[in-house]
């Protein structure tokens, strides 16, 4: 548990120092939402929220896998994984701490990015309900960072790592995106949350439980040589 | 009963894909004593290191460290060893101070520790510069204080004195001039002749007669 | 042995496809494709849940036949996963008229399966062959165990996007010549991919020994 926490201070501290991935994830983010602005018919917004809430999503998953991608670059570029391997922590404790300081990236990216999108595409249309699509977030980024740090183990190793990552995300990304969809259009008026969207908040929980489980047991065969 | 060889390798394999880089390595190393690890390079001295350190998995054959079978007590071999590899393996962006309490952290060492072990590298007055903006020698010297942080019983060194100034040559003396073990690969014989017992050649993955 | 199983079980099928299941009611002739559609999707299935198997085994053991074991299910099931896409968009232009219907739970949680598929041989592909390329595949491939019950939940909850559809008339009430037939089928397909599985292992099998004998002759000229 120390060793998670220091390992957590750690990436915090070097982001902090280097200011090299919530930035340009935050950039990325903004980016994107011009540009689905554009693409979903500029003044008038072709399919309306419920379209734009679905860009919401899309944007999200394309910029956490963007962050994802310098995850583990520090101790690449400098070999550093010797020492963290000799040392006698769990490997799965690395994976922890690169899930949290994942999870915490993921969260002060999306608080820029839901004034943004309510700027973009929210303004004079009653959107979907911040509370539930907060909750749905948060929700979905420990899922996301769980993952995510998992892969990021395994894209670091191939040839193509930039390409590689998405590759092996995207089909994770679906479900996710299927249902934080689902969960935040349907508290779109004159819609409300209701059970089902208790339900769909349930499955999101779920997806974080499960690839969390997964990436603790499976992160010590990722780093191995 | 006397206590068991620090380093005990009988045939050890491993190879990364088509390579082999140790094709069956046989090596002692008794307790306190300090060994020399000389060969090309290629000749398996980093991938032998990385073995004994936990890092990586032998392929075959029989390692142990401190007594204690790997890979199956590899857990058990990691709090024991403290390895220094080719690169310092100190985050650049962090202080001298935070790359030790980082590790004290991992090793579970209290972060007291790592104030007197700055001074017994000579780093005391750097403590708050970052790693990055030390010279190459302090560099090393802080990989050396974060290996022997935890007080190990087994010192595993990959090219210690690469970097190292007057200074630092004389610490390295003094690390190897203790109780621990010591398997130690270098180029230079000469500088380490002194604190070493005997010393073993590695060519092609093998010890050479 | 399997090779024999399914040249007998094949034509079978394709005969009771043919020519012993009664023309459905609403959707003619053409309707028979499902009595493909179906059982190639189950052994894609099958042939996924086999190499996420030995994929398991071989992180258990580190024995790398099982990597050979894990990647060639694979494999095939990217075959038939092409296939019963196929098929499944051939049916849906037959059912629906169209030539996908994204209404459809099956088609998608097949759909993402499918990509995760293909994700895995971009991993594959990606690393050196040797035992960490079979570590990783191994951890991927059981990482999809977890996506498969979560794609098949995430589409049945996602109900404002995806209609479930009902199959009744292809369901559990299919009456007795349709469900034999399916069963034939069923088995056909199987013992297909089994075949086809013995018949890629000895092949791979081969061709190791021989890329071994030639490092054998290298080294010792």
């Amino acid at each position: 548990m120390r060793a998670v926490r220091a390992l957590v201070r750690k990436d915090l501290l070097l982001e902090l120092r280097g200011r090299e991935v919530v930035p340009a994830m935050v950039v990325f983010v903004l980016a994107a939402f011009v540009l689905f602005r554009f693409a979903l018919g500029g003044d008038r917004l072709g399919g309306g929220v419920r379209a734009a809430t679905g860009m919401l999503w899309v944007a999200v998953v394309f910029t956490a896998i963007l962050g994802l991608a310098r995850a583990f670059a520090v101790e690449r570029e400098h070999r550093i994984w010797d020492g963290l391997l000799a040392s006698p922590i769990d490997r799965s404790a690395i994976w922890a701490a690169k899930a949290v300081s994942t999870f915490a990236f993921l969260v002060v990216m999306q608080a820029v990015a839901l004034p943004l999108f309510w700027l973009f595409f929210l303004q004079q249309a009653d959107g979907p309900s911040f509370a539930v699509l907060i909750a749905a977030l948060l929700a979905a980024d420990v899922g996301i960072a769980a993952l995510g740090a998992l892969l990021a183990g395994l894209a670091s190793a191939g040839q193509a790592r930039e390409v590689l990552l998405p590759v092996l995300f995207l089909p994770f990304a679906v479900p996710l995106v299927l249902v934080g969809v689902q969960v935040s259009i349907g508290t779109i008026p004159p819609q409300t949350a209701d059970f089902g969207t208790v339900r769909e908040l349930g499955f999101l929980a779920l997806y974080a439980t499960i690839f969390a489980l997964l990436g603790w047991a499976l992160f010590e065969y990722v780093v191995e040589d | 009963m006397s206590s068991p060889d620090a380093v005990e390798c009988t045939g050890l394999v491993r190879r990364f894909g088509e390579r082999e880089a140790l094709a069956g390595v046989d090596l002692r190393v008794a307790p306190g004593e300090v060994v020399l690890l000389t060969g090309p390079n290629g000749a398996g001295k980093t991938t032998l290191l990385r073995v004994l350190a936990g890092v990586i998995r032998p392929g075959g054959g029989r390692a142990a460290v401190a007594g204690h079978e790997l890979p199956a007590a590899a857990a058990a071999v990691r709090p024991l060893v403290g390895y220094a590899g080719h690169e310092p393996l100190v985050y650049p962006r962090l202080t001298a101070r935070e790359n030790l309490e980082l590790y004290a952290a991992l090793y579970g060492v209290s972060p007291e520790a790592v104030a007197p072990a700055l001074e017994r590298v000579g780093l005391d007055g750097r403590a708050g510069d970052r790693a990055a903006d030390l010279s190459r020698g302090m560099r090393q010297r802080l990989a050396l204080a974060r290996a022997t942080l935890h007080v190990p019983e087994v010192l595993l060194f990959d090219e210690p004195t690469s970097g190292l100034d007057e200074q630092g040559r004389a610490l390295l003396g003094r690390l190897l001039g203790g109780s621990q073990a010591a398997l130690v690969a270098t180029h230079e014989l000469a500088t380490l002749a002194a604190a070493a017992d005997r010393a073993v050649r590695l060519e092609l993955g093998r010890v050479a007669a | 042995m399997a090779v024999v199983l399914a040249a007998t079980l094949m034509p079978l099928a394709v005969a009771m496809i043919f020519f012993y299941v009664p023309t459905d009611v609403d959707q003619g002739y053409s309707q028979r494709i499902f009595y493909f559609h179906v059982p190639i999707a189950l052994t894609t299935y099958t042939l996924f849940a086999w190499g996420a198997l030995n994929a398991a085994r071989f992180l258990w053991t580190r024995d790398m036949r099982l990597d050979l074991k894990s990647y060639v299910p694979m494999h095939l099931g990217v075959m038939f996963g092409c296939l019963t896409l196929v098929t499944g968009s051939l049916w849906a232009h037959i059912s629906w008229g169209v030539w996908w219907y994204w209404g459809s739970t099956e088609l998608t949680t097949f759909l993402i399966i499918f990509l995760f598929y293909c994700a895995y041989f971009m991993l594959r592909f990606s690393v050196e062959p040797g035992e960490k390329r079979a570590t990783f595949s191994a951890v991927y491939a059981l990482l999809g165990v977890g996506l498969i019950p979560i794609s098949v939940i995430a589409v049945h909850t996602a109900q404002d996007i995806i209609h479930p559809i009902t199959f009744s008339r292809n369901g559990a009430n299919m009456d007795g010549s349709m469900f034999a037939t399916f069963l034939v089928s069923l088995a056909a397909l199987l013992s297909l991919a089994v075949a086809m599985y013995c018949i890629e292992m000895r092949g791979k099998r081969i061709d190791d020994r021989l890329k071994q004998l030639r490092r054998l002759a290298e080294a010792s000229s």
